[in-house]
């Protein structure tokens, strides 16, 4: 799909030589607007969910929740971890820590301001049948990661993360100069599609058109790219 | 949990205790109920939502201990014995007094509580009467009261009741097995029946956590008969619930969560407590296992003689 979005990008970009965009460049806008098309997918989610219990949505073909929660599913994933210096890190590519499981029992997420008061309840203390975890980040150098720490302090075992996680980024990658353009090459090592299906290409094209526009300074370019994205939101949420 | 064998049930697989899973059908596991209303009475589409699993485990808690206080019938029994301090520590997981009895011979004596205190604390006192404290401005006690005292040497007079002695219903002393009487003639008017009885009698002193004897109860082996509220000492992997007040034990979460949730309307707060209301009734009812059976087997004692 990258290279159909890239044509489509270039098409319109180019149809009064606004401009030409480099791959390195539409590399880079490319990653940008998938991820904000993926993290729309949240909002849109909720969105449903609030109609379903306003009653004001279907079911079948306008069972949009599905829709929604299907496009959630693509990027739902699980790792398993272990124990290092008393934490459990979480996986780099984490976008939403759904689950984490001990054996078959799930591992509840406390927030941090609790887990002393929960921790000095008779009632409520975290068991091995009712684990909790806490969230919490380290910096290493240059570099920031996340980690949880299990309750009870006695569960060492591996634990596995189900989770969502980011969109890889995506890259055209290409071999040669035909024509003083570079040509499409998906055999490349590098090579990464876009992660989102192909009812997102039109999103793809409004958003890195936005980008591009600014980029190249074109405020049509811009303001075309925004125009779409907007009558597609509309009709996303009608 | 999942459903067990047959050859699980009965011998644990050969597992020991083999006998770990007799009986198991009749509860649900606190685990279970914990689950099951995360799944089914919490979500986007549910009454209840964005709740997290440890507020559920403490409503399921405390509703297990409230059955346990009253509705269940899980009475646990501990017998041990009772030495010269007179004295049996309360069992760890005591919350309330069924009744206690006193092994004589095989055979059991249910005792009754004794009405008089036969416990207090004391002060240490000096010869003008004024209180001793510590360096603290604690003060200074004793380490047995006079009552207690009395009751350990068996000074302390008691009502002494046996329908063969002439001394039946005096006030008398209890001292190496031989009794002693202020006075030994007349008849005993005016005994107090609510006591009146050859057992040894008992006072519990919740705050000490121990019940206190009376000295004939010396050597004799106690069986106490005790309720808990159903945390099994904080192992939360056995605490279970009769299967009978399953659907009380969702209906009392879902009540406790709404009647503490900012925004819902009343008429749903009282919905779920009504629900609460007429499903702890129900399962009551269920308990008591009042059927056709029972009642006729009660029925037949009206017909009796009585001569």
């Amino acid at each position: 799909m990258i290279n159909d979005v890239r044509n489509a990008v270039l098409a319109i970009v180019n149809k009064n030589n606004y401009g030409y965009i480099t791959p390195a460049d539409f590399n880079l806008y490319a990653q940008q607007a998938q991820l904000d098309i993926f993290q729309e997918y949240f909002q849109l989610y909720n969105t449903q969910i609030q109609r379903e219990n306003a009653r004001t949505s279907g079911t079948g073909y306008a069972n949009l929740r599905q829709i929604s929660e299907e496009l959630i599913d693509i990027f739902s994933t699980s790792a398993t971890v272990s124990k290092a210096s008393g934490f459990y890190p979480v996986p780099t590519d984490c976008y939403l820590l759904m689950n984490v499981m001990f054996g078959s029992r799930v591992v509840e997420k406390v927030p941090m301001n609790r887990i002393a008061l929960l921790n000095a309840s008779n009632l409520t203390a975290p068991s091995v049948s009712f684990p909790v975890y806490v969230g919490s980040g380290v910096v290493s150098g240059a570099s920031a990661t996340s980690r949880i720490s299990v309750y009870p302090s006695s569960i060492a075992s591996n634990l596995t993360m189900e989770y969502i996680r980011y969109p890889r980024a995506p890259r055209w990658t290409w071999v040669t100069v035909l024509n003083g353009d570079p040509v499409f090459n998906a055999s490349a090592n590098d090579y990464v599609d876009f992660e989102l299906p192909d009812s997102d290409m039109p999103a793809l094209i409004s958003r890195i058109l936005q980008y591009a526009g600014i980029s190249i300074r074109e405020g049509d370019v811009y303001q075309f790219g925004q125009a779409n994205e907007q009558e597609a939101q509309q009709k996303d949420r009608s | 949990m999942a459903y067990i064998t047959q050859e699980q049930y009965y011998d644990n697989n050969g597992v020991n205790p083999q006998d770990a899973n007799w009986g198991s059908y009749q509860y649900i596991s606190l685990d279970d109920i914990v689950n099951n209303f995360m799944l089914m009475y919490q979500g986007n589409h549910e009454l209840i939502n964005n709740i997290n699993r440890y507020q559920i485990l403490f409503f399921a808690k405390r509703a297990i201990q409230e059955l346990n206080y009253d509705a269940l019938k899980e009475v646990k029994v501990l017998e041990r014995p009772v030495g010269a301090d007179l004295k049996l520590i309360l069992p760890s997981d005591y919350v309330n007094l069924v009744r206690i009895s006193a092994e004589r011979d095989g055979v059991l004596f249910p005792l009754t509580e004794n009405f008089q205190t036969n416990f207090a604390t004391a002060y240490l006192e000096d010869q003008n009467g004024q209180i001793l404290f510590d360096q603290n401005g604690n003060a200074l006690s004793p380490q047995h009261s006079e009552l207690e005292l009395a009751r350990l040497n068996g000074t302390a007079p008691s009502l002494y009741v046996n329908p063969l002695s002439p001394y039946n219903g005096q006030y008398g002393w209890n001292i190496d097995d031989v009794w002693y009487f202020r006075w030994g003639i007349g008849g005993a008017y005016g005994a107090n029946t609510e006591t009146a009885n050859v057992n040894p009698v008992y006072k519990i002193d919740k705050q000490s956590g121990v019940v206190n004897f009376s000295s004939n109860m010396s050597g004799l082996l106690c069986v106490i008969e005790y309720i808990s509220d159903g945390m099994e000492n904080g192992n939360d992997g056995s605490v279970k619930v009769n299967k009978l007040f399953e659907d009380y034990i969702y209906a009392a979460i879902k009540y406790a969560i709404l009647n503490n949730r900012v925004g819902v309307q009343e008429y749903i707060v009282n919905r779920a407590r009504k629900d609460r209301r007429a499903l702890l009734m129900n399962a009551k009812i269920r308990l008591s296992n009042i059927h056709p059976g029972r009642l006729l087997m009660n029925m037949r004692g009206r017909d009796k003689w009585i001569k």
